[in-house]
């Protein structure tokens, strides 16, 4: 059978325990049902199909829970990664501050090129905010990266934020495909992320 | 233990679902038609409702009509669980109902139970 997608993209979602990442874990509708089975196991990562440009996008997006402390991610963790979605509690000072460290950790363990933006959670608890947006978009200014607020819990801005990282990764690609590959008449652009099978996660389960 | 009884024959044309796969209970697309192939397969899959007491040892039905889906990237959308022995479990990647079946580490393929799922 024909490839079902154009491209393939890795996401990390990176923060300290607590701020919502697996909530953010790409939930669109808020029919909550979850079974006992499955909550105590706990998720590993979700593929989601996205459409952009008419191509087709396929994400594979992988949460830290268990592993949050930011010593505790390294290398093997990042490999391959394209994207990381940098997660804080917009009710928790310290989630906030521990970007920094996060986004060192990224910069000493993950590749250079990986697409990063930062997104403040729990947006909906607006009487609990200690982070004002003010002080998110400074950090993504100084940073150079895009900022979002979001509610994974009342599922505002979660989509858009993930549409936005696939976006910024599919045209750094496409820059660069270009860049080593001059467009001739009817030439297709392509991934050749693809051909990381199956085996990138079963890989990464042996540091779990 | 409860044996799902499984009639799907509509289902199924050219050895592949006729329909779409969605969740059952959030519509969350899941696979496209045509994207999984028949197959019969004899699997005791952990009942999606459970008594919390059988947490460790959760109740168990003997599935045996599957969508077999040989590489996780033709899934629209879904969620996997955490490795337990040599499988991964599937999950609905919206409201995370689950499991709709199994992932086998051994030989990298995705099964889908017919019973777990809907085709519209």
């Amino acid at each position: 059978m024909a490839k079902s997608y154009d491209y393939l993209f890795k996401l990390l979602l990176i923060g300290d325990s607590g701020v919502g990442k697996t909530c953010v874990l790409f939930r669109f509708s808020e029919d909550a049902y979850n079974t006992t089975f499955i909550s105590t196991i706990g998720i590993d990562f979700k593929i989601r199909t996205i459409e952009l440009d008419g191509k087709k996008i396929k994400l594979q997006i992988w949460d830290t829970a268990g592993q949050e402390r930011f010593r505790t991610i390294t290398t093997a963790y990042y490999r391959g990664a394209m994207g990381i979605m940098l997660v804080y509690d917009i009710t928790n000072e310290k989630s906030f501050e521990n970007i920094k460290n996060w986004i060192r950790n990224i910069e000493e363990n993950a590749s250079a090129d990986v697409e990063k933006m930062l997104l403040g959670n729990k947006c909906e608890l607006e009487e609990k905010r200690q982070v004002s947006k003010e002080r998110g978009e400074q950090l993504a200014v100084e940073y150079g990266i895009k900022f979002i607020e979001t509610s994974a819990k009342a599922s505002i801005r979660v989509e858009e934020a993930f549409y936005t990282l696939a976006r910024d990764i599919k045209a750094k690609m496409e820059k660069k495909l270009e860049a080593s590959n001059p467009p001739k008449g009817g030439h297709q652009l392509r991934a050749s992320e693809p051909q990381r099978k199956p085996t990138n996660w079963l890989s990464r389960c042996t540091i779990l | 233990m409860p044996v799902s009884t499984e009639h799907y024959e509509n289902e199924i044309s050219d050895g592949r679902n006729t329909r779409a796969v969605k969740c059952s209970y959030c519509q969350s697309a899941i696979l496209s038609p045509a994207a999984g192939t028949f197959m019969r397969n004899e699997f005791h899959l952990p009942l999606m409702k459970q008594i919390k007491t059988s947490e460790l040892n959760p109740e168990k039905e003997l599935i045996s009509s599957f969508w077999l889906v040989p590489d996780m990237y033709t899934f629209q959308n879904v969620g996997f669980s955490n490795t337990v022995g040599t499988t991964k479990f599937l999950v609905c990647a919206d409201c995370e109902a689950g499991p709709i079946g199994y992932h086998d580490l051994q030989n990298g393929k995705s099964y889908i139970a017919l019973s777990r799922v809907r085709h519209c």
